[in-house]
Formats: C-alpha cells, sequence, structure tokens
C-alpha cells in the first residue's frame, strides 16, 4: 500500500478554548457560514463547524467525504430518550437528525456534493478507522479524500464516563498519495487511551510530536 | 392586540421556536405567503414537527395522509383558520 500524506489541514473549537493561536484552527463561535440558515438549524456547533472544514477543504464537492465522531450529536440523542421514557412523543426533526451521517448528509445538500459519503464511530479506534477507509477510496484511484473528526458537547449525565476533551471541536484532513508530509504509523502497547480530535488538533499544530491511539501511533515525515 | 391578531403572533412564536427558524421574527412571516416550498421555504420534516406542535399546544390531531392536512399547512392563515375551528385547549 501506498504512503497516505498529508495535504491540508484546518482544526475548528471555540474561541474561548484556543490556546494553540495556530493559522489553520478556526475559532468562531457560531460556526456553520458554509451553511444557509435552513440547514445550519438543523446541526449542533460542532456539526456546523464539520461542514465549514469541509467546505474549505474540498471547495468544489469533488472528494470521497468521511466524517467520523465517537459520540455523535450525543446531546439531543439522549434528550430524546429521556422524553421516549417519559412517554412524550420523539421531535420528528430531532429523530431524523439522529442519525450519524445527518452532518454529511446536510453538508451533502447544501454543496451539492454527489461523491462518496462515509460516517463512522470506532468506540475510541476512530482516527484508525478514518485513516482505513481512506486508504481504500485512495488506492480505488481518488486523487483525495477530506476525513473529519468531532466531537459536540457531552451532556453531563455522560462526564466521567468516556474520553472526550470538554468542549466541542472538529479537525479535517485532506489525505492524499502525492503531496504534503507522509503519515508515517507503527504498533503501540496498548496502553494509550482513544484519541479525541483536540489531541489532533495538537498534534497537526506541532504542540505533540506523535498521536498514539490504543493500537497505532502516528508522526509526519517531510521526504 | 385583539384575539385574532393574538393567535396570529402566537401562531408566527410557536413556528420561529419549534422549527430553531434563525434570524426570523413574527413580524417576517406574512399570513397569506406559503409556509413550504416558496415563501417561508419549510420542508417536509417541518410538516411533521408543526403537526406535533399543533397537538401539544392546542390538542389539534392531524392525519399526516389526509389530503385537508395540506390545505391546513398552505399559510398562516390558513394554520390560524385550523386552529380556531379544532383547538381543544
Amino acid at each position: 500500500m501506498q504512503q497516505i500524506r498529508l495535504g491540508d489541514w484546518l482544526g475548528w473549537c471555540p474561541d474561548s478554548i484556543d490556546r494553540l493561536q495556530h493559522p489553520q484552527l478556526l475559532t468562531t463561535d457560531k460556526p456553520g457560514q458554509s451553511l444557509p440558515a435552513m440547514l445550519r438549524r438543523r446541526l449542533d456547533t460542532s456539526g456546523r463547524a464539520v461542514c465549514d472544514l469541509l467546505a474549505r477543504l474540498d471547495p468544489d464537492a469533488r472528494y470521497p467525504l468521511i466524517h467520523a465522531s465517537r459520540h455523535g450529536d450525543a446531546s439531543r440523542t439522549l434528550d430524546m430518550l429521556k422524553g421516549l421514557v417519559n412517554q412524550e412523543p420523539p421531535s420528528p426533526t430531532r429523530f431524523s437528525m439522529s442519525v450519524h451521517n445527518a452532518t454529511l448528509g446536510v453538508h451533502s445538500i447544501a454543496n451539492d456534493h454527489h461523491r462518496p459519503l462515509q460516517a463512522l464511530s470506532a468506540s475510541g479506534n476512530e482516527l484508525e478507522a478514518m485513516f482505513w477507509e481512506a486508504a481504500g477510496y485512495l488506492a480505488q484511484g481518488q486523487s483525495s479524500v477530506v476525513v473529519a473528526f468531532s466531537e459536540g458537547e457531552l451532556p453531563e449525565d455522560y462526564v466521567g464516563h468516556t474520553t472526550h476533551p470538554g468542549f466541542p471541536c472538529a479537525i479535517a484532513m485532506r489525505l492524499t498519495l502525492n503531496q504534503g508530509p507522509c503519515l508515517m504509523n507503527s504498533n503501540t502497547d496498548g496502553s494509550e487511551g482513544a484519541p479525541h480530535p483536540f489531541d489532533v488538533i495538537r498534534w497537526l499544530s506541532g504542540s505533540t510530536t506523535t498521536l498514539a491511539g490504543r493500537q497505532q501511533q502516528w508522526r509526519l515525515e517531510q521526504l | 392586540m385583539s384575539e385574532t391578531q393574538q393567535l396570529s403572533h402566537d401562531l408566527k412564536c410557536m413556528i420561529i421556536e419549534t422549527l430553531e427558524l434563525e434570524d426570523i421574527t413574527p413580524e417576517d412571516i406574512d399570513d397569506q405567503a406559503p409556509l413550504f416550498g416558496e415563501g417561508l421555504g419549510l420542508d417536509s420534516i417541518d410538516a411533521l414537527e408543526l403537526g406535533l406542535a399543533l397537538q401539544k399546544r392546542y390538542g389539534i390531531k392531524l392525519d399526516a395522509e389526509a389530503e385537508d392536512t395540506r390545505r391546513h399547512f398552505e399559510s398562516l392563515a390558513a394554520l390560524q383558520a385550523l386552529v380556531e375551528e379544532r383547538r381543544v385547549n
């Protein structure tokens, strides 16, 4: 298999969180400017940010898109489940948007995107899953694949039970075979936790040299 | 404000709040303009959401398959006529 390269990347986190001051980090508390208002209303903040990042890295809607999130829009899903317990009928909008591919669906409508779309959740192995899927598309002959990884607000009830950055954030990377630094991977001893999107942002901003997942760790190498 | 004007205002607020319409005020909603497609630009999921809101707030149960349901959702004025005729709370 050919080596995957990082063609470009962009990240997002709320203005109040930005301590990295990196030019490729968008810091707005109101993401979603790539979406018309009637579509924007359907997504939470991190979903809107993912759409903005995808629109910037795939402006001509040419590439396959992969969106990974470990928890998805957990706040709205949990609210809906609590309502069901209380015998309240679920909101049709919330129900229809509770699928994991909702963000990519909204983005594809807004941008008239007709290439492959894929939504992933992998219990903490999102990075491995994204890179594997991207490698598949690149091996098929796609010139680039844009992968996005995001987390929204974590409901209070889940805090302490899972790995989460503590605030909504998103990262998107354009992966290719012929431009940018190589994504080198090696096995880990399995002691590392599940990286979240802000870990990836820190890594790509240069705060850390490697990014360790449960099974693999990655570093960027200029050839 | 008359009772009719109050109901019109309440329905506009219900639409904006229920459908999470950004940057739209009650004054922006024309009583006679279509709610769906052109006009306000609502879609089929919004229709289901509005149906649920009417049930919760006014006790009106609509049959999603019935032909006259489409007529009730044509405009704010049509929706108001429905509520005036069939509200139970």
